[in-house]
Order: C-alpha cells, then structure tokens, then sequence
C-alpha cells in the first residue's frame, strides 16, 4: 500500500491550548478518506498543518513521500486545498478566480481557460461565472472554491468540511465530481461530522478526538458490524442521552 | 418595554468596554470626544451672548443645522456597528410596532453622542436667548429640536435599511465615508485660497438655513415672541409628523424581504487582461487592478490619494509668492508619489483571509517576489499617468521646464516607498478591516503595526530620496533622471530579499492579515 499522506507525531498548541497532540494520520493513495470528530477535535489545526498554511510545533508531515514542510517545491505542486471558511477573493468573479489560480499555477492561459470552462460546467456555474464571489451563496462558494482546488489536477486534495452549509443538489454535484476524480486514482482527504455523508462516500476512515488519532482505516474495519455513527460515538466517548433535566421542554401549552 | 430597550443599548455600550484593548481605547477615545464636543459646542453656542443678537442667532442656526446634518449622516456610517439601528434585528420579537418604536427612539436617546449633543445644544438657550420669552422658548425648543434630530435621523436610517443591507448599499455607504473625511476639508481650503469668509458670509449662510427645523428653534428664541412660538409649533408638528412617518417605514420595514440576500449583477470581463504578462506577475496585477476598482477599499484609497494630490498642487498656487522655487514644481509630485506607493507598505492586507489560495501555490522565493512585483506593477500603471498629470499641472502653475524632473522624481520615489514596504508587508503586516472606519486602518490589537508600516515606509522613502532630491534643490535639477533608477533598482534588490523572508514566515504572515475585525 503506498501512503498519499503520512504525519508523524503532528503537535500544535495555541498558548495553553494544545488542539493536536501527536497526530499519525494515514491515508493510502487513490483512497476517498474521511477525517471525522467532534468540534475542537483538532480536524481543521490538523489539515492546515499538512497544507502548509500552518507551521506545526512539532511532527512530520509527507505528502506521497515528500516531507511537506522541507520540500515545499514537490508538495505544494502535488496538492489541492480548500480550507475552512469559504475564504475567496470576494471582488472577482468565478471565472475569474479560476483564472487567477490558472496563472499561478503556471497554467498556460488558454489552458487554464480551458480548463475553468469545463469546471464551471460541471458545477453548474456557468450562469453565475461573471457574478462576483461576494454574492455567491455558500453552496457556489464551495463548488467554486473545489473548482479552483481541482484545476491544476492535484495528485492529493484536502477538503475542510466541503458539505457543511451546501444544498443537497449541489453536495451531490461536489460528490460525483469527487469520485470520479479518486477513481482515476488520485486521493482526497475530507474533514466532516455528517457520519451518514462519510459512511456512504468513503472507503477509508480517521476519527480524531481532543488532538489525537482514535481509529483510522478502511470504513468496513472502523464500523465493524455497527452504523458509523454508532462506533464513532463509542470512539469519542460520547455519554449521555441527554433524558436528564429540560423536563419543561415539549407539549407545549403556548 | 423602553427600559428594555435603554437596558438593551447600555449593554451594547458596557459590551465594548470587556472588548480587546483596542475596543476599549476606542471607546474611551469617543468618550473623551463626546466630552470635548459637548463641552466645546456648549461654550461655541453660550458664549455668543456677548456679540451682537444678530450674530449670536446667525451662528446658533449654522450650529443647529450642522447637528441636525451630523444626526442624519453619522448612523448612516454607523450602519451595522449599533445593532439597535437595524429594525431587522428586533423584526422577530413579539412586539407591536408603537412598543417597537418607542424602544428604538429611546435607544438612540442612549450613548454618548446622543447626551453630547443635547449638553451642546442647551448652550443656546443662554447664549442666544435674550428675553424672558425667548429663553422660556429655548428651554422648550431644544428638547423638540434633540427629538427631531432622533426621528429625523431614524426615519433616514429605517427608510434606507434595505438598501443598507445589501453588499451594494454597503459598498457606497464606504466610498461615502471619505467624502464625509473630505467634506471638512473644504473650509480649510476656502480660508487658504483667500476667500473671504466675512460677517455677510455667515449671515447669508443662516439667512438660509434658519428654514431647517433645527435652523427654526434657534430662530425662535432669538425672536422670543409669537413668530416664535409658532416656529416651535411647527417644529413639534415637523417632528410628529416625521415620528409618524418612521412608524410606517419602520412597519414596512419589518416584514419586508430582506435584500441582503438579493446577488448583484455581472461584472464586464476584462478587455486589456490579455495585455499584461502571462504568468503571476500579470494574475497579480491584474487582480490588484481589479480590487482598486471593486473593493471600496481600492476605491477610497485611490480618491484619498487623488484628493492629496489636488491639495496638494492647489496649495502651491496659493503659496507662490514671488519667483517659484524648484521645490513648489517638485514637492507636490513627489508627495503624490510617496502616498500613492503608500498601499505597498501593507501589499497583502488587501487579500486578507483569501491570501491562502497564494499561499498554498507558493513554493520557492521567485514566486512571492513576481507576486509582489504584480501588485507594485498594478499601483503603477494607475499611479504613474496620475503623477504625470499631477507633475504637468504643477509645472503649468509654476515652470513648464520642471515638468520633466517632477515625474521623474514622483516616479523615482514610489520605487523607493515599494522597496521599504517590500519588507514591512512581510515583516509587520496586518489585516485591512473591510468595514472602512476614519479612526483606524488595522484590525483590533494590529493599530501599532499598521503606524509602525505606514510611517516607517514614509519617512524611510523620504530618507532615501535625500541624495537626489539635495542636488535637485540646489539647482543641478538634471539628478532627477537618477531616481527612477535608484527606486526601482532598491526595489528590485528588495523585493529579492523580502521574498525569501516572506516565503519562511508565510504561515506567520497569513495569521496576521487573516485577524477578526
């Protein structure tokens, strides 16, 4: 099994906060992979260190064998990113945030434009390509903000929370464009807490808790006979039924 | 339910005193203001007792006017920042819309300004005042005027709520704040260019402005008879009428669709896009370009730029004496061109939040220094006709033959400004807010980074200037041809160094301009 990405040990801390202590995370190449836990688990601390928008404490991180952070020149090519937080350049327009990231990569311009056509197609923005990004609504955002991460065909891509605030017509849009994309081979690490959503799309599964690496690998093994939701709860140590106290709470009288 | 809503603002107002230091130093900063304001408007208003009625009535109803014009401009701007403006806010509470209103106007009763300006406006009844009738007028008139200047003002705000809402309302109310900034600078400019601003002056101004319904309350103490008194009847009707009229806004206001979520239209491709390089020298520029035109930040960066610029060749108009010297057909081209290089002191704090999607592409110090040479290339391809046009107007007013050496010099020194900045943007940046405020540039806690940038890039252009501009003053004005290639020779070896820098402290520097605000 040849690894996509591997971290060693991966440690941050935010004044007394430490939000990942030692993460191992593993995920073999041409696998659709899931990152799950809890909020404040460290998910999000956790893919900006291995994408190089963080600088880690302490850890390694290697993308297909190239250690992230000392070889920026071969991982940063290999790679495609979309963070937390819809975070664009607000006053261009679709379009042209695809030409943009087209010129940056190095992309030739009639490529890039190319490229950028079929995306939009594909993500059903074709109409809104020449609205600004401002106005986009937060389904639009994510597919553009994919479609930009996908445009240079990176070997690895890493989406925080790709499907949080996007309408099922769209999460279905991201998802076919996605596994078509891991069939051909290539590899995409997703962080969610939609337990449904990571069950049915991945075949590979970590599940953080409070900075660590709790489980991690192929969906069937992780589950092992139960629902994910079921051994994710276990894993994380979820208590309660949440039946004590509220008893003032339904049948309302007005 | 008003003292829920008094409650309710005091909240708001006691909320920005557990903020960050920042918060706090902004509001002690308006605390004291407020008082200065208050205390000044006072003594501006009272003190007239001793001139002539005629006068003291003439400067109370400019003042009253000028209150009333702050009433209805200011919560515009505020727009946002007080939450008790927006009546969306409150739409989803059980409360009938009389409630509703009563609550808001007692709210914007609260606060600071509202109290230094009323304290202000109690200053006219002594000093404009000179009858028992007339004073007895004032003690009723000024509550009436301070009532009307809150409905006037929260029917401005109501009415325009929606508009206020969208991203496009937002994006003109920003570029409207630097016409407010520029706005007080005119009577400066009127005083320097040696108008006269006499006596007749300010009481044909009041001869108009005594229509204002605040103009009328001052009119009407200092009349202190039964024209008077039916000023202040008329007043109190404006006012209830205006009440009136806010409390159907405000219904309508309440259930309408909220406009915010209605998208622009389309912006027009680029036609010049294919003319700059391909590669991330011309993506940057040509986004750089961009943001000047679209983001209100770009806008009124550029108009405040423009508006140095033409204060500044007017003021050497009016300060030639006799013979010009070279400094007046120098001076104002090389200031244009230090405040335009300016926004290159903080090049990433316009990308803000998005800067990952560089950051993330990135790998080797070529690529962030072709990225700082995109957005030094795009100030200059707007900066550069606009100093030519800045060095033919200036040589026109003093020497044609200094027209030349001007925009050399002007050129030179943005060069200069872009290899300092080269190094604050990547040793000191912070975040731009996009909320455009006068008081400050910088997000919370980031003010000292965004003085220290600004002021360094300036006075360490200016530094680097000396050994062309000495000769130049002293007559040998063909040195100038050297700064273009001393500012953009540094900027090229800075950009060289500031790029490695920059590239090791990209996670650094992201954190930074990526700050809340």
């Amino acid at each position: 099994m040849t690894e996509a990405v591997r971290t060693r040990g991966l440690v941050k801390a935010f004044g007394q906060q430490v939000a990942v202590a030692g993460v191992d995370l593993v995920v073999p190449a041409g696998s659709f992979a899931g990152l799950v836990g809890p909020n404040g688990a460290g998910k999000t601390t956790t893919l900006s260190m291995i994408t190089g928008l963080l600088r880690p404490d302490g850890g390694l991180v290697e993308i297909h064998g190239a250690d992230a952070w000392a070889d920026p020149v071969r991982v940063k090519a290999s790679i495609g990113v979309l963070p937390e937080g819809l975070r664009l350049f607000e006053r261009l327009s679709g379009r042209e945030l695809l030409a943009y990231n087209a010129e940056l990569r190095g992309i030739p311009r009639a490529e890039g434009e190319k490229r950028a056509a079929e995306l939009l197609a594909v993500m059903d923005l074709t109409e809104s390509q020449d609205k600004l990004v401002v106005d986009y609504s937060t389904g639009m955002r994510k597919k553009i903000g994919l479609a930009a991460a996908l445009l240079h065909n990176p070997a690895v891509l890493f989406l925080d929370e790709p499907f949080e605030g996007v309408d099922p017509v769209s999460a279905n849009t991201l998802a076919e464009v996605l596994r078509r994309y891991t069939a051909s081979g290539s590899t995409v690490v997703f962080s969610s807490h939609v337990m449904d959503l990571v069950e049915r799309l991945c075949d590979w599964v970590s599940v953080m808790s409070r900075g660590q690496i709790v489980a991690q690998g192929p969906t069937d093994e992780v589950k092992s006979g139960r629902t994910l939701n079921e051994a994710f709860l276990e894993l994380v140590g979820a208590g309660g039924s949440g039946e004590e106290g509220l008893t003032w709470l339904g049948s309302s009288s007005g | 339910m008003v003292g829920v809503f008094v409650r309710l603002k005091l909240r708001l107002i006691a909320g920005s005193l557990k903020g960050t230091g920042g918060r706090r130093a902004g509001f002690l900063f308006s605390l004291i203001a407020g008082l200065l304001v208050a205390i000044a408007g006072f003594y501006f208003l009272s003190a007239p007792r001793a001139v002539d009625p005629g006068l003291a009535a003439d400067l109370g109803i400019i003042f009253f006017s000028a209150i009333l014009t702050m009433w209805i401009a200011g919560p515009l701007l505020m727009f946002g920042l007080d939450d008790t403006l927006d009546p969306a806010r409150l739409a989803l509470f059980p409360l009938r819309t009389g409630q509703l209103a009563r609550g808001l106007l007692a709210s914007s009763a609260v606060g600071i300004w509202p109290l230094a300006s009323l304290f202000a406006m109690t200053g006219a009844i002594f000093g404009v005042g000179r009858s028992v009738t007339g004073v007895l007028l004032g003690i009723v008139g000024v509550p009436i005027a301070f009532a009307c200047c809150l409905v006037v003002s929260r029917l401005v705000t109501t009415g325009l709520s929606g508009v206020l809402r969208s991203r496009r309302g937002r994006d003109v109310l920003a570029v409207a704040v630097i016409l407010v900034v520029l706005g007080t600078q005119v009577p400066g400019l009127l005083l320097n260019s040696g108008l006269d601003i006499g006596l007749e002056a300010i009481a044909a101004l009041a001869g108009v402005l005594r229509w204002t319904p605040t103009g009328m309350v001052v009119h009407a103490m200092a009349d202190g008879g039964l024209v008077g008194l039916a000023e202040i009847v008329a007043v109190a009707v404006f006012t209830v009428a205006c009440a009136w009229l806010w409390i159907v806004a405000l219904k309508a206001a309440l259930v309408r669709p909220d406009a915010s979520s209605q998208s622009g239209g389309s912006v027009r491709r680029s036609r010049f896009g294919g003319v700059l390089p391909e590669g991330v020298v011309g993506a940057v520029a040509a986004k750089e370009l961009k943001y000047a035109r679209r983001d209100p930040r770009g806008r009124v960066t550029w108009a405040s730029v423009l508006a140095v610029v033409v204060i500044m060749i007017f003021s050497t108009r009016n300060t030639t004496g006799g013979e010009p010297i070279v400094w007046m057909g120098i001076f104002p081209v090389w200031l244009g061109g230090l405040v335009m290089a300016l926004q290159a002191t903080n090049s990433f704090g316009i990308d803000g939040r998005a800067l990952w999607m560089n950051a993330v592409v990135y790998a080797k110090p070529e690529a962030l220094r072709s990225d700082l040479a995109g957005r030094h290339l795009a100030i200059c391809l707007i900066g550069f006709p606009l100093l030519a046009v800045t060095a033919v107007a200036t040589g026109l007013l003093t020497r044609p033959e200094w027209i030349l050496p001007a925009a050399l010099v002007g050129w030179g020194v943005m060069g200069l400004v872009f290899a300092v900045g080269s190094f604050t943007s990547v040793y000191i940046p912070y975040t731009q807010p996009e909320r455009i405020n006068a008081f400050t540039g910088a997000a919370p806690g980031q003010g000292g980074q965004a003085f220290l940038s600004s002021i360094g890039s300036m006075v360490g252009g200016g530094v680097l200037s000396l050994p062309v501009l000495i000769p130049v003053m002293a007559g040998y004005v063909w040195v100038s041809a050297l700064m273009p290639v001393l500012g953009f020779g540094l900027a090229w070896l800075a950009r060289r160094r500031a790029s490695v820098i920059g590239l090791r402290r990209m996670p650094e520097l992201l954190a930074d301009v990526s700050k809340p605000t």
